[in-house]
């Protein structure tokens, strides 16, 4: 079904994924930094714009295809997932990327999560969390801290937060990782290495919103806060180690690889292309799709 | 690998020429995003500073090209791009919607300041006595770009803007 | 002899009710009738009240019939469960188990005395000769073969190979227990006989299949590769067959989380250069609205399959509606347009979902297909099909020079783009649900969006002069007009007959493109109706509202609408057309007459 010439990948340059499209981001958006990571990480792993597929949902993070070369789609909200993993089954040689914020994620396209998990579509999901909305102007988010004040929540919010990185990784995800723009190298590492990981490869951002973010949550403060989890110790094969790291989501900002699958298994589309390839000797050609329906015996 | 080491112990005087001129090449490329951002946003005073020094980033970055091309043709670069982040180039993170020229510059000041830091603190890890040579250079020029910049700042009408927040518009709702 | 014999059957579940229908036109297809059969069920998984209605001709069966001329009935609480579904008359032979205690002259038949009624012992003669009461079925086919002379051989065969995996000794218990039911007609012969007529010869060999299978078989045919849906009845038989099939062909089935994702991965499939498809009922389509906006916009090719079931909301999901026009053509906010094409009867779903993917790719768009249950769920003998007359189009993908410098939604003639996808290079473009330019930039500009509404409406006018997309039947410039679309017209073209036959000047037209409404068609075609119907299943008569929202019908067309579940019998709609047609007559005399 894919027709997709894969040329061998070579060195690119990072600019050679930047669009002419200016961001409308406020200057100071943590997503400046995930799209510099994003555009590094691209050229490193060396698939030609022309064979990404770039898609989110809605939001001010889900503006990120039109601000790179890559074929774009940026549909509604919180649909991004399924499109992308259409996408992927109808043409497995391209590289698919997905991408949005806490809101689109978490919350309306939070029953896709599971399902993208666990159906282990080779594409790499990156969140922008800044645990509010801001494209909308500021509302409550469901990676919201507890007792924050919004314009949603004047008297403070009565809900607890999801918890990203707990979740994808209990739903069963091979590779889920956490970045912020306040260290780019790490940034960009995870994210190439989630582009490579064949499977979900899931890099959750905290990317703060300078127009509606606290101060605390901010880059200098990510900075003073931060801990990387290498330092740390922590073995990216330890999964149930990661899910207790991650249970701290909301009081540390842990930085690198979670969990990364030592032995992942085959992805959904390796799994349909094989289907394909062992169903195929048994077409009937289209033309006499209807034969099946004879009642002379001729099926 | 998105960011490969440097290994400034191994870097040879072509490698250092090459990491300078990225280096500029990067700043240079940054201040014209954030120029480009201050347009979007209507800053006119922070953009038209912003290009200024994204003018001189380039002027410098061709000195040292010229340097290199002279010294060692085109022979081909080991030292990428990959290996520096925001050396002299500005964090996205400085840049605000309706800041002043005042704090714009100020941005630069920084920049900079941890430039001359960077190659300051280089000089301890590098071996090639050439390298050291051009690094003790390229600190000086550093200062003398922080000079530049307080001159700027020196131009600026007197008194700090105070305030100026208060009366712009609420944000909008997409 | 009869050339036409509408037999119904009820009973419970675990009678086999269902078997027998199935095997009874397997059977009269193989012997070359022409055949229709519905089926219709409680509310249970199993068990609970089953019928159904099997309508065998010589000739083309275009509705399942009117009142029955065989009724069985094997329990009288199940039979009488289906009320209007199957219709006793005073010609109907009646034929009941006599387990049920009820003598011939006091059946539960409210103000209807059937032509015979014989009280047949099924449940004895299934256990005396098949050792079990659940071979009644068996008995009721034997019964049948004799007292009507249906396809004998071809039931036995059906049944011998319909059995064959439950082994030899079910084969002869079900074959003893068929003999019975043919002694017993041998030996209670029909006061009146009641033969069926053989089928012209030579006979042609017939496929027998269902709405929804003909319609996945149409959309391999048609290139189609990738299918994303989620189930739901009466749709689900689409994926399940799809679901077997595609593979082989380089598809894929997703069975999604949703009906959401199920359009979503859709969508993502067209983008990405495949021919896609989705299908539901009405619930799922208004979960689908927002994506099949999406796609508007976007200018991508899908086809939504909506096979239509009782509404609104959870409404009658086992029972036929035709209330989804409005939805089909207006659930998008803002100015979305697509394609609502309708198929009217099984054989006919096959063309017009061919009809459906190749005008998505033909103009980038969404095209939503208007089954409902009736078709879907119903069995249908149809003539074969010779598929090399039928042209499957591809979409206009930008050749070399349309890539240097490649602009998406660059304005053209037609108002159709080249259409590029990940993989082309130089190809490399931002699609979007938000407005855009011609480049695909998002944009805020009136004049722009403007543009880009003429473009995406604009590009969809050829469709109002498919003359192919719309059948006309009966004599030319008739002043009785009826109009019908879905599973009404089959009925519709029956009672043009009936009512051709009472001496009326009647015409009917089909549309099988039902939005956006090709004004010129309908006004050529009312051009001389002065009285007329339009037939629909739903309260509203929604076609009917939204032909008048686009033209002015003639004062004489009204609406004859009804809430689904309440099938149209010809007679019935011949009645009205008469009615109509005198309505006319006393007009024009009113009109000669000298005022007093």
């Amino acid at each position: 079904m894919s027709t997709t010439a894969t040329q061998p990948t070579r060195a690119m340059e990072p600019k050679e994924f930047k669009s002419d499209l200016k961001p409308i981001w406020c200057p100071g958006c943590g997503d400046f930094g995930v799209l510099q990571a994003l555009y590094r990480a691209l050229a490193s792993v060396g698939r030609p714009p022309h064979e990404i597929a770039f898609v989110s949902g809605i939001g001010c993070s889900s503006r990120i295809p039109g601000y790179t070369t890559a074929y774009g789609f940026n549909s509604v909200h919180g649909r991004a997932l399924p499109i992308a993993q259409g996408i992927k089954i109808a043409n497995p040689d391209l590289l698919v990327v997905v991408a949005g914020g806490d809101g689109d994620g978490f919350s309306i396209g939070g029953g896709h999560l599971p399902h993208a998990v666990r159906r282990n579509v080779d594409l790499t999901y990156l969140v922008m969390d800044n645990q509010i909305y801001g494209l909308t102007k500021g509302q409550l988010s469901p990676t919201s801290p507890r007792g924050l004040h919004t314009i949603t929540s004047g008297y403070g919010s009565m809900e607890d937060p999801v918890n990203p990185l707990l979740y994808v990784l209990a739903y069963g995800a091979g590779f889920v990782a956490q970045g912020t723009p306040a260290e780019m190298p790490g940034l960009t590492a995870v994210i190439e290495e989630a582009l490579r990981f064949p499977g979900f490869a899931f890099v959750n951002v905290q990317s703060p919103c300078v127009t509606f973010g606290e101060e605390e949550q901010q880059l200098r403060a990510h900075k003073t806060h931060m801990k990387s989890l290498a330092a740390l110790g922590h073995d990216p094969a330890d999964r149930l180690r990661a899910m207790a790291l991650a249970s701290d989501y909301g009081r540390e900002l842990y930085t690198g690889v979670f969990y990364r699958n030592p032995e992942p298994g085959p992805t959904y589309d390796a799994l349909v292309r094989r289907r394909q390839a062992d169903l195929s000797p048994g077409a009937v050609p289209r033309e006499r799709v209807l034969d099946r329906f004879r009642q002379d015996g001729g099926r | 690998m998105a960011t490969p080491k440097l290994d400034l112990s191994r870097l040879s005087l072509k490698d250092a020429l090459d990491l300078a001129t990225l280096i500029e090449e990067e700043a240079h490329e940054r201040y014209l995003e954030l120029a480009d951002q201050m347009d979007k946003h209507r800053t006119p005073g922070a953009a038209q500073f912003f290009r200024f020094m994204a003018e001189n980033e380039a002027k410098h970055g061709a000195a040292l090209s010229a340097q290199r091309r002279a010294r060692f043709g085109d022979a081909p670069r080991d030292v990428t791009r990959a290996m520096l982040f925001d050396v002299e180039a500005p964090e996205y993170d400085a840049a605000r919607a309706f800041m002043t020229a005042r704090e714009a510059l100020g941005v630069a000041l920084r920049c900079e300041e941890k430039a001359y830091a960077f190659f300051a603190e280089a000089l301890a890890y590098v071996n090639d006595p050439q390298v050291k040579t051009l690094f003790d250079e390229l600190g000086a020029e550093e200062v003398s770009h922080q000079d530049m910049v307080r001159r700027e700042l020196a131009h600026l009408p007197p008194g700090e803007e105070r305030n100026g927040e208060a009366f712009v518009d609420d944000p909008n709702p997409q | 002899m009869r050339g036409d014999l509408v037999f119904g059957m009820a009973g419970s579940g675990g009678d086999g009710i269902v078997s027998a229908g199935e095997s009874l036109i397997a059977a009269a297809a193989a012997e070359g009738y022409h055949a229709v059969m519905t089926k219709s069920f409680g509310s249970q998984i199993r068990g609970g009240e089953s019928s159904c209605r099997v309508r065998v001709s010589t000739k083309e069966v275009l509705n399942p019939g009117g009142a029955l001329d065989v009724a069985v009935a094997l329990n009288w609480d199940d039979f009488l469960k289906f009320g209007a579904e199957l219709p006793v008359s005073g010609a109907t032979v009646v034929l009941y188990d006599a387990k049920t205690g009820v003598p011939p002259d006091k059946l539960p038949l409210v103000g209807v005395t059937p032509k015979e009624a014989l009280a047949v012992p099924f449940a004895d003669l299934a256990r005396e000769h098949a050792g079990t009461e659940r071979a009644k079925s068996s008995v009721i086919l034997g019964l049948i073969a004799a007292y009507f002379e249906v396809a004998r051989e071809a039931l036995l065969q059906g049944m011998r190979r319909k059995l064959a995996k439950k082994g030899e000794a079910v084969v002869e218990s079900a074959e003893r227990a068929f003999a019975a039911g043919e002694g017993w007609a041998a030996a209670h012969p029909l006061r009146e006989p009641m033969p069926l007529a053989q089928p012209a010869a030579p006979v042609p060999a017939k496929l027998l299949t269902d709405g929804n299978e003909i319609c996945a078989a149409a959309a391999i045919f048609a290139g189609c590769r990738f299918f994303g849906g989620y189930p739901i009845t009466p749709s689900t038989e689409i994926m399940q067959f799809l679901s077997r099939e595609i593979w082989k062909y380089g598809g894929a089935v997703l069975q999604a989380e949703d009906e959401i994702a199920g359009i979503g991965a859709a969508v993502g499939a067209s983008f990405a250069g495949t021919k896609a498809m989705t299908a539901t009922s009405g619930p799922g389509m208004s979960l689908k609205s927002e994506i099949m906006g999406l796609a508007t916009i976007a200018e991508l090719p899908l086809v939504v399959v909506n096979v239509q079931r009782g509404g609104p909301s959870t409404g009658m999901p086992t029972k036929p509606e035709q209330a989804d026009l409005f939805q089909a053509a207006f659930s998008a906010h803002g100015d979305a347009v697509r394609p609502v094409l309708a198929p009217t009867s099984v054989a006919d779903t096959f063309w017009t979902t061919v009809q459906a993917f190749n005008i998505a790719e033909r103009y980038q768009t969404p095209v939503v297909l208007l089954s409902d249950q009736e078709i879907a769920q119903r069995k249908e003998t149809i003539e074969p099909i010779d598929t090399s007359t039928l042209a499957v189009e591809e979409r206009r993908r930008p050749g070399e020079s349309e890539v240097q410098d490649y602009v998406r939604f660059r304005t053209t003639a037609s108002g159709v783009s080249p259409l590029s996808e990940p993989g082309m290079p130089g190809g490399n473009y931002l699609a979007s649900g938000i407005e855009h330019n011609e480049r695909g930039a998002p944009t805020a500009s009136g004049a722009v969006h403007a543009r880009m509404n003429e473009k995406r409406i604009g590009k969809l006018e050829p469709l109002k002069r498919r003359r192919d997309l719309f059948r006309v039947f009966g004599s030319d410039g008739a002043p009785l007009g009826l109009v019908s679309w879905g599973s009404s017209a089959g009925v519709c073209r029956e009672a043009l007959t009936i009512a051709q036959g009472m001496g009326l000047r009647a015409k009917l037209l089909v549309p099988y493109l039902v939005y956006p409404v090709a004004e010129e068609m309908y006004r050529e075609f009312f051009a001389s109706v002065r009285a007329g119907l339009v037939v629909e299943q739903s309260h509203q008569g929604q076609l009917y509202r939204v032909l008048r929202m686009f033209l002015d019908l003639p004062k004489g067309v009204r609406s004859f609408a009804k809430s689904g579940a309440n099938p149209f019998l010809p007679a019935e709609v011949a009645e009205h057309l008469h009615t109509a047609a005198l309505a006319l007559q006393r007009e024009a005399e009113d009109a000669r007459e000298p005022q007093e």
